[in-house]
Order: C-alpha cells, then sequence, then structure tokens
C-alpha cells in the first residue's frame, strides 16, 4: 500500500499556502512586530486554521476510507485553492476571510457529498426531472436575475449573491449522463440520413437540441459568454463520449458557428469582444483595457516573473476573479504559469483514470462529465485572458474568488471522488 | 456497443481537450518568452511608472555636474532649470507618463537593469533605494543662452560637439515647465502653439537658402559647375510653367562666381543648379547627407519630409534648390548638415546621455562617440566650409560675427503658408578647442540673418569662457 507515504501529496499545497502567507505577512508588517500590529494582520489565522485542519481532515479521511479512492485529486485541488488564497491575499486582502470561508464550506460540502455518494449517484435514474430541474435553474435568473458586471446571471438571495449557472453545471452533467446512458443505443444506431449526416428521430434529439439552445439562450440574454460555451462544450463532448457519433459534432459545430454569426451582427456586446479579440490594439485604453492589460501582465513576467507581491497585477481590472491567472503569471512568471496548467493537466488525467475505472455506463459518463467541466473551464478562462481565444468572464476553478464557483465546484469534485471508489481494487 | 467503446471515445474526447490546453501551452510561451520583452516596454504598460514608487530616483546631470532634475526623496521630483531644460530632461508624471530623458532612461534612473529584469524574484535582493545618476553632454550656459535668445518666440536651436556628435544645448521654445507638468497639462494641451512639442526633434519646417551648401555641394559633385563659372542675377529666373523665383527684398547680383552667390544667398544661382542637376541628382545627394535617415533612441527624431520625386516639374526643382517646394526639414538635421561642411565631410553620430553611474559613484555606461555617415569629401567640405566663413565675414550672416573666433553660417528665410518668414540660421563654430555645430529657427519671425543669427552669436559667446 502507499498510503504512509501518501501523505506527502499534501505538503506541496500546504508549504505553498502558508509560505505565501508569511511572504505577505512579513512584508506587511515591515518588520514592526507589535501585538496589535501582529494580531490586525493575522485576523484570518482562525478561519486559515479551520481550512489546514479540513483538509489534513479530508485527505485522512481518503487515505483511511476502504475501498480507496482516489487520492491524487484532492491534493490537486488544494494546490489550486492555496494559489488562489496567496494570490486574493495579495490582490485583494479584504476578500480573504469571505474566499477561506467560501473554501471550508465547499469542503463540508465535499465530505457530506463523499458520504452519500452512491445514494446521489443513483439520481441517474431520474433522468427528466433532472433535465426539468436543470432548465428551471437557468431560466431563474431570466425572472428573478440582477445585473453584475454586465451579466444577468445572479440571483440575490438576503445579502447573498448566487449564480445559479454554477449549480446548473452539476445539473446537467448528471442529466447527459443520465439521458446518454440511457438512450445510447438508439442515439447510436441513426436511420435518418440528412446529405451525409446520420441522425436517430427527432424525438431522441429533442433534448439535446433544447441543451444546446439553452447555452445560446445564456448566451444572448443574460449575456454570460463563458457559462454559455462552457454548457455547449460540454453537452458536445459528453454526447460524442457516449455515441461516438461524429455527426453530432458537425452538427453541434455548425450550429454554434451559424448562432455565434448571427449573434455577431446582432448585439452589439458579442461584437465587441469578438473585435478586441481580432485586434485589441485598436482601442487599447477602452473596451480592449483589460485583455491589454492581462497581455502586459504576462509580458511583465517574462520567464521568471517578477516575484510574488512585486508585480503591478492591480492594473487589471477585476484581477482577482476572471484574471487570476494573468496576476500569477506576472508574479511567477512562464515557470509559474507552465506549473498551474501542469496541475491542471494531472488533475485532469487523474479524472480520466477515475472515468475508466467505473463500472456502469451512467457512472463512466458521470465521471467523465464531471472531469470535463474542471478542465474546460479552465480551458476557456485562460484562452481567454491570453487572448487564445475570445474572452468570455467565467472563473479558474478553485483559483478565482467566488463563493457559488467554489462550492459547486467541490460538490462536482465530491463526486468524481465518490465515483473513483471501486469495489474491488484491481491495481494501487 | 459496450464499456469498451464508451471508454475509448471518453479517451479521445480527453485527448481533444489535452492537445488544446496543449497549443494554449505553447501560445503562453510565446506570450511570456518570445514577445514579452515587447509587451513588458510598451508605452501603455504602466509598470514602469508604478515601479517609481519605493524608489528615490537618480539625478539628471549637465556636462559640469550640475544637477538638472533631483529628488530628495522617494516620489518628489524638482526640475532646477524649469523651460529652460524642458526638453532635455523631459517630465515624469504619474498621470501623463513620461518624455524626454526621464522617460528614454526611466529604467536607469530608477536603478533597474535589464539584466536584473530577467533574473526575476531574485532581482529584489539588488534592488537599491535609489535609482543611478544620468549625466548628459548639455552644457547649461550655451542651453540657457539659447533659450534666453529665443525670447519666449517660436523656435528652436540644436547645437552639437563636431568633435564627438554630443549635444550641447537642445532648445524648443515655448516650452513647458515639467516642474508643474500635472497641473498645466490641460492648457498646455490646448495652447495653439504646442508647448509640448519638442521643435528641435520633431519640428518640421521648409529648409529655405540654408540648403544651399548642399545644392552647391552636390552641384560640383556632378561637375556641372564649377568655382569659375559666372552666373548672371537678373533678379528672377524664369522655371517655366509662366512662374518664375526671385531675389528677397527685389535684388539683382549681377555677375557672380558660386562662392559670391552663396554668400549673397542668390536664388536665381542656386534654382539654375537645380533644375541643371535634376531629380537624379537631388536624390542621392539628400540621401548622402543623410535627409533618409533618423535620429533615435535618447534622441527621438522625426524623418524628414523629401520631395515626391516622381511628380516634381522644373519649377518645383528649382523651388527645391532654395529649400521650398514640399521639402521639410528638423532643426536638428540642419546642425548635421552645418556639421558636415566643417567637418571634413564628417557627420557624427548625435547623443546626450554622456555616462551613468551608481549611487555608490560605479561607472555603469559610458558614451563611445561614433562616426555616422561621410556626407561629402574633405576637399568639397573645407570649400564650401570656407565660403560659409565670408557669409559671416561679409555676407548674410554677419550678427554672428565674434571678433577672435572663426564662424561659419548660412542663413536662411524660408517662406511657410503659416503666416511671416521663419528665420534661419545654421553654421559652425571653433572656440578654442571646442568645435561646434548649430543649426537655428525662430518661427515667422522674417529674416535669418536679423533674427536668427544674433542667436548663434550669443550661444557662441556663452562658451568662450
Amino acid at each position: 500500500m502507499m498510503t504512509r507515504g501518501s501523505w506527502s501529496l499534501l505538503l506541496g499545497p500546504l508549504g505553498f499556502l502558508l509560505m505565501g502567507l508569511g511572504v505577505l505577512f512579513l512584508q506587511h508588517s515591515g518588520g514592526e512586530f507589535a501585538v496589535e500590529r501582529v494580531a490586525g494582520e493575522l485576523s484570518y489565522l482562525p478561519w486559515l486554521l479551520a481550512v489546514i485542519f479540513l483538509a489534513v481532515f479530508i485527505h485522512a479521511l481518503l487515505l483511511h476510507s476502504r475501498p480507496q479512492p482516489d487520492i491524487w485529486l484532492f491534493p490537486c485541488v488544494m494546490m489550486f485553492s492555496s494559489l488562489g488564497i496567496v494570490m486574493i491575499a495579495r490582490l485583494k486582502p479584504e476578500l480573504l476571510i469571505p474566499q477561506l470561508r467560501w473554501i471550508i464550506i465547499g469542503m463540508v460540502a465535499f465530505v457530506v457529498v463523499l458520504k452519500f455518494g452512491k445514494v446521489i449517484s443513483r439520481f441517474v435514474q431520474y433522468q427528466y426531472i433532472l433535465g426539468l430541474s436543470c432548465l428551471l435553474l437557468l431560466c431563474l435568473p431570466l425572472f428573478f436575475g440582477t445585473e453584475i458586471g454586465g451579466s444577468r446571471n445572479w440571483i440575490l438571495l438576503g445579502s447573498f449573491r448566487i449564480q445559479p449557472s454554477e449549480f446548473g453545471k452539476i445539473l446537467l452533467v448528471f442529466f447527459l449522463a443520465a439521458y446518454l446512458s440511457d438512450h445510447r443505443q438508439v442515439l447510436s444506431l441513426p436511420n435518418l440520413r440528412l446529405l451525409f449526416l446520420w441522425l436517430p428521430p427527432l424525438r431522441f434529439i429533442a433534448p439535446l437540441l433544447v441543451v444546446w439552445g439553452m447555452a445560446i439562450l445564456m448566451f444572448v440574454v443574460q449575456r454570460d459568454l463563458g457559462s454559455a460555451l462552457l454548457f455547449f462544450g460540454i453537452a458536445v463532448l459528453m454526447t460524442y463520449m457516449a455515441t461516438g457519433s461524429k455527426s453530432y459534432v458537425f452538427l453541434a459545430v455548425a450550429f454554434f458557428c451559424v448562432a455565434a454569426a448571427v449573434s455577431y451582427t446582432m448585439f452589439d456586446h458579442v461584437k465587441v469582444r469578438f473585435d478586441i479579440w481580432l485586434d485589441p490594439w485598436q482601442d487599447p485604453s477602452g473596451t480592449a483595457y483589460q485583455v491589454v492589460q492581462s497581455l502586459f501582465a504576462f509580458g511583465s513576467g517574462g520567464i521568471w516573473g517578477t516575484g510574488f507581491a512585486h508585480g503591478h497585477p492591480e492594473l487589471i481590472p477585476e484581477v482577482h476573479t476572471d484574471f487570476i491567472f494573468a496576476a500569477a503569471a506576472e508574479e511567477f512568471g512562464l515557470i509559474g504559469s507552465l506549473m498551474i496548467l501542469l496541475t491542471y493537466v494531472l488533475f485532469f488525467y487523474k479524472g480520466l483514470q477515475v472515468a475508466l475505472g467505473c463500472r456502469t455506463e451512467g457512472q463512466i459518463l458521470l465521471a467523465a462529465g464531471c472531469n470535463i467541466v474542471f478542465f474546460l473551464q479552465a480551458f476557456i478562462i485562460l484562452a481567454g485572458v491570453t487572448k487564445f481565444l475570445p474572452l468570455t468572464g467565467i472563473t479558474l476553478p478553485f483559483v478565482s474568488y467566488g463563493g457559488s464557483s467554489m462550492v459547486s465546484s467541490f460538490i462536482l469534485l465530491g463526486l468524481l471522488v465518490s465515483l473513483s471508489r471501486k469495489e474491488q481494487k484491481n491495481h494501487g | 456497443m459496450g464499456n469498451r467503446m464508451l471508454k475509448r471515445h471518453v479517451l479521445q474526447a480527453g485527448a481533444f481537450l489535452l492537445l488544446c490546453v496543449g497549443a494554449l501551452a505553447v501560445y503562453i510561451v510565446y506570450l511570456q518568452f518570445v514577445v514579452a520583452d515587447g509587451l513588458a516596454r510598451d508605452p501603455l504598460n504602466r509598470r514602469g511608472m508604478q515601479a517609481d514608487a519605493g524608489i528615490q530616483r537618480g539625478m539628471i546631470l549637465d556636462s559640469d555636474g550640475r544637477a538638472l532634475a533631483q529628488s530628495i526623496q522617494a516620489g518628489t521630483r524638482s526640475y532646477l532649470m524649469g523651460e529652460t531644460m524642458a526638453f532635455v530632461t523631459g517630465y515624469s508624471s504619474s498621470e501623463y507618463g513620461s518624455s524626454g530623458i526621464e522617460g528614454y532612461a526611466n529604467r536607469e534612473l530608477l536603478g533597474i537593469t535589464d539584466e536584473m529584469s530577467r533574473m526575476g524574484p531574485l532581482a529584489q535582493i539588488f534592488q537599491s533605494e535609489r535609482g543611478n545618476d544620468v549625466k548628459l553632454t548639455i552644457d547649461s550656459d550655451a542651453q540657457q543662452a539659447a533659450y534666453s535668445g529665443m525670447a519666449g518666440r517660436r523656435g528652436a536651436a540644436v547645437v552639437l560637439d563636431m568633435d564627438t556628435g554630443a549635444v550641447l544645448a537642445l532648445v524648443s521654445s515655448p516650452a513647458y515647465n515639467p516642474n508643474y507638468i500635472d497641473m498645466e497639462w490641460d492648457s498646455m494641451v490646448e495652447r495653439q502653439d504646442s508647448p509640448l512639442l519638442n521643435r528641435a526633434l520633431q519640428g518640421l519646417y521648409p529648409p529655405g537658402s540654408t540648403i544651399k551648401p548642399m545644392i552647391a555641394d552636390i552641384a560640383l559633385e556632378q561637375g556641372i559647375t564649377d568655382a569659375h563659372e559666372v552666373f548672371d542675377c537678373t533678379g528672377s529666373l524664369d522655371v517655366g510653367g509662366g512662374n518664375s523665383i526671385r531675389e528677397g527684398h527685389g535684388e539683382v547680383h549681377g555677375s557672380l562666381h558660386l562662392e559670391q552667390a552663396l554668400v549673397k544667398s542668390c536664388n536665381v544661382t542656386f534654382g539654375t543648379l537645380a533644375m541643371r542637376m535634376g531629380v537624379k541628382a537631388l536624390k542621392p545627394g539628400f540621401s548622402r547627407f543623410g535627409f533618409d535617415r533618423t535620429v533615435d533612441g535618447e534622441l527621438q527624431e522625426t524623418a524628414s519630409h523629401l520631395p515626391d520625386y516622381p511628380a516634381l516639374d522644373s519649377g518645383d526643382i528649382a523651388q527645391v534648390g532654395i529649400g521650398q517646394s514640399t521639402l521639410l526639414v528638423t532643426p536638428m538635421h540642419m546642425a548635421l548638415l552645418a556639421m558636415a561642411m566643417a567637418n571634413d565631410g564628417v557627420v557624427m553620430k548625435p547623443y546626450i546621455i554622456q555616462q551613468v553611474t551608481s549611487p555608490q559613484g560605479v561607472l555603469l555606461r559610458e558614451a563611445v562617440p561614433r562616426k555616422w555617415f561621410e556626407a561629402t569629401t574633405r576637399d568639397r567640405a573645407n570649400l564650401i566650409g570656407g565660403w560659409m566663413e565670408e557669409v559671416v565675414q561679409k555676407g548674410t550672416g554677419t550678427a554672428a560675427k565674434v571678433s577672435g573666433i572663426r564662424v561659419a553660417g548660412k542663413t536662411g528665410t524660408a517662406e511657410n503658408p503659416a503666416g511671416k518668414d521663419h528665420a534661419w540660421f545654421i553654421g559652425s563654430a571653433v572656440i578654442g578647442k571646442q568645435r561646434i555645430a548649430f543649426a537655428i529657427i525662430v518661427e515667422n519671425s522674417g529674416d535669418g540673418g536679423v533674427e536668427a543669427a544674433p542667436i548663434a552669436r550669443k550661444i557662441i559667446l556663452s562658451l568662450d569662457k
């Protein structure tokens, strides 16, 4: 067994966390260690200790439960969370305690999901209930939504702000896994020929069309381009995984291109985003300001970075949410940004292993779906802030500041880890 | 279809996503390695200015080591000669960026070197709290003389050391006061006489008669005339198409050699020569004298506007010969023309930063004078240079005469669409061991020999110490 040595997996994330916060503490205190000053500076300490305690507790839980679940996924996530905590402490200190609190809530949710994982994955039977509640959740902001930061995808509950789309993606993965595993046979044996495309009867692909249409709706009405792209990507990739049919992919991509072209001509906000991507230097101080500032951050970081807390990522608006990667790239350099990317790849690889180790179709699709959510979401925002693709605002999973995103990500992680428990171990 | 097929498709989808992220990784390498320096130095990147906050900026000094700009503590900056040195020191503002030496040598003044910026976090160890001092080639006395000579009129003056190319004075008038740049920015931007424009390097003017030494040089080089040919000036020259060019003040020069034509600034003779040589000789002539090059780096010069050669008719060519038509040049470039004629045809590359020293007094960088190009031969330069001495002795430039000092020059009175003629004076002087070349322009003030030449005299006297 590898359980004893596996404690070292937490060493990296927690070491990074403590060192990062230590550097900031020394920098802010400036050599003065008066009691009041230190106390004010370290007001986050109880929350931090709770995070560390929970992390150790969860890792112990994973190491000692039988059958043993995957023990790599959680340390990867702790690495992301540590990076997020350290960067937020550096960029927006006033949001540090809320971020720690969200991580704690997320971790608790993770433990709960892990505990009832078997029960939860049985929800897969109720596909239409899942589909309908997903639809309902996503449509909520249309009626009760509030516009924040240009996107009408928030709901205010008292003093809480919730982004339903963050939780909608969990239901979407569930629905797709349920629907696709149930209808795989029909969907894979098409009998309708349309030019060179083979398609099953309309009533079987109708739910898929609804999902696609919903993504487009979010795109246009709620102006939530990032979530729309994510939803669409999840739907297409999961459909392909279930059926292996390239006709669906072709159809989806064609559908997407037409929708994109239409919205480019019809909606100004889409046109602006796209034009910025084509040439940000047209209006570097106006509409393209954020992207241009982000590019400057990458350039100023260079290979080795400016050094933690010695760069100027605060010049980028909204740096603590969508653009947190640009801040890390400036201060940790190319080395740092590739490390972060590599950790996401490791995380994805381990998740893929989980999916391939599952037994039933529903579980395979569910695990693969959860896994894709993280990776695709990371790709969309990283490609956006580097101007690799047009920018669509969305959080970097586990790193960016944001409560809804943090909690929903931990729930998905809980699902993935619970699916990694094999009844009988064949390796490891 | 079993789970095997399903898992295969899961792997395929996974591989596709990994491929996307792989491409993204390559692109990030491109951003942070290949184009990183360009992005880091982009003028819109405000990080350079932000670095200011905690560092006491180094001093800017003149050639005698007198402070022109200094910071007693981090975050403050005072410019000891104010407007007089505005376009030498430039300004440094958190709001409006920076210009001049403050802009060009920003990293040196902050104590950041290129080597350090590649060391990442390690650079923090070597960062000192006080930046480096930048010592310039500027002679404050000559600068003061030139600026007060302008007396608030619009114009510019450039004074160069012929042996090295060092800039001794760089004046543009009117000037802003770098001490109050943040307060006065809005009114400066709105003013009609553009006090933010560095006329010495970025002002474009018709050179008028100051171009004539070069036309004489091209004519001699082409062999279309010699020092002995006799021209006949009737006061007017028919250039075809019903147009003619005339002498200033309705003068008639009569019979004269090329030397006298230069001394008296005879338009008829030089119009004749230009038409005789044509575009085929003018074009290489302009490039021989460096008009297709610009001084860059620490002295950001605007490119000269050369005539649109293919479109020139004979009348336009004659106009080019007397420095009119669509030809536009900077005062800096006219100083280089004067240098060529007094320096055996050799033009030294202008520079303004003499040395950079660390706060501990360690010399970090020292300028090395460099020959830039050869405009003409030693013989022709000496011949025409001699004629230019005559201009000052008994021609149009007597106002620049200083007894006991060899002064050469050429006046110019350039017609322009903005109003009264621009007054030009370019030339050279040997003051003890120092040999200088200069160009002076006073916009819309009238005759070059009357308005600009006396400023040259003031500059020469200020250097005769």
